[in-house]
């Protein structure tokens, strides 16, 4: 085999070791630094972004579950304030009508009273000009004076008489 | 028209060189391992001053590499190991290079210079041991029993596990240097057959050798990366001493 032809040994061997010795140098000093710092800081690069993307992830997952629980707080606020107004709305409308109510009901009855005292005081009216003019008929008629008493007991004899007649 | 499937392996010096009686001269393998110098150290380079954290095609190719070396040493040797990375980075690429670069047609694979495997082999080898007596001292001999052996199972125990330290600088050499050959040789015999047989039947032989240089590739990068994750074991079993189970080889 001409593997094994040793007179070639010494050179192998001699230009084995510069040319390995020259690529160790060459690599341990140009290469190797900046491609395993390169490594390394993506390597690193990527856990951040890894963790960080999981930290956002935690935080979107928090704020949502914060606006969930807020807006389900808003609808029941809303719900309460709507059931709030319509409590209101039916107490004012019930309010009204019995104000309402009460008012026409006022309204009625002071014209009522005043009817009454309008009628009483014309009752009152006729029944004094009445007597009135039934003394003076009286007078004319008896042509006598009466004391005042006389007066008033024939006056109300005839008015007694007037009104049962008119009855 | 025919020759010898050895031919590729032969060398022929194309400048003599004579440095104090050692002979150094030039020849085909040297331009090689010069060529594979040239070739690591400008990809290397180029890639190592990139610093891009989005790399580009080249700076990919080269942190593959890298991370692929880094890998095999952390997870034979631990964090510690990173020591040697320079070291056995290098190695990993200069062999895999030297692997390929012999496919080449008409180039050379210097890897299948049983010389040029042996010393690759004894050098990692040579190192593994002055690192265990260095970290370990005497104690360093307790690498030839196994943990839990049995006091009576010593003297038996002993030559074994001395055969197989021996071994490893040798299989390291062999296995990598046979592996060379052999694909080289299987590659020339089937492309002198298909030179040989002629259009009519030659084109099956040469179906066969393009066939075969897909092959090879792969067993260029198995070869590297086997003699790479050995040299880590080796470092390791004398970095840990027992720390770690006995690796069969």
């Amino acid at each position: 085999m001409p593997q094994f032809e040793s007179h070639f040994f010494s050179s192998l061997i001699f230009w084995e070791v510069v040319s390995f010795a020259i690529l160790l140098f060459v690599l341990y000093k140009f290469a190797f630094p900046g491609i395993l710092s390169v490594l390394e800081e993506r390597e690193k690069k990527i856990k951040n972004s890894l963790d960080e993307a999981e930290a956002h992830r935690v935080e979107a997952e928090r704020r949502l579950k914060e606006y969930e629980t807020r807006l389900a707080g808003a609808s029941k606020e809303a719900e309460g304030i709507l059931a709030a107004a319509k409590e209101r709305t039916q107490r004012l409308m019930e309010e009204n009508e019995q104000r309402l109510t009460a008012e026409a009901e006022r309204i009625k009855g002071d014209a009522t009273r005043e009817i009454d005292h309008e009628r009483r005081k014309a009752i009152q009216e006729i029944r004094t000009q009445t007597t009135d003019l039934a003394l003076m008929v009286a007078e004319k008629v008896v042509q006598r004076s009466l004391t005042d008493a006389d007066h008033r007991r024939l006056a109300d004899e005839a008015l007694d008489a007037l009104s049962r007649s008119s009855h | 028209m025919e020759e010898s499937p050895l031919h590729p392996f032969e060398l022929h010096n194309y400048i003599p060189i004579n440095l104090g009686g050692l002979d150094i001269s030039i020849n085909k393998a040297v331009i090689m391992m010069w060529v594979v110098v040239a070739l690591i150290s400008i990809l290397m380079v180029t890639a190592g001053s990139a610093r891009r954290l989005v790399p580009g095609k080249l700076q990919s190719l080269a942190e593959m590499l890298v991370d692929f070396i880094r890998g095999i040493i952390l997870d034979t040797m631990g964090k510690e190991g990173m020591k040697f990375f320079p070291l056995i980075a290098t190695l990993f690429l200069f062999i895999l290079f030297c692997n390929l670069i012999g496919l080449i047609p008409g180039s050379y694979t210097v890897t299948s210079q049983i010389v040029v495997t042996a010393v690759f082999a004894c050098t990692v080898y040579g190192l593994s041991l002055l690192m265990g007596f260095v970290l370990h001292g005497g104690k360093f001999f307790g690498i030839l029993v196994p943990p839990g052996t049995p006091g009576w199972l010593l003297p038996l125990m002993i030559p074994i596990e001395l055969i197989s330290q021996l071994a490893r600088p040798i299989s390291l050499a062999v296995r990598l240097f046979a592996n060379m050959t052999a694909g080289h040789v299987i590659l020339g015999v089937l492309f002198g057959l298909a030179v040989s047989g002629g259009v009519l039947i030659g084109w099956l032989p040469f179906a066969f050798t393009i066939a075969m240089n897909g092959l090879e590739v792969g067993i260029a990068f198995i070869q590297a990366y086997i003699f790479t994750v050995l040299t880590c074991v080796y470092l390791g079993d004398a970095f840990h001493l027992h720390g770690h189970d006995e690796h069969a080889h």
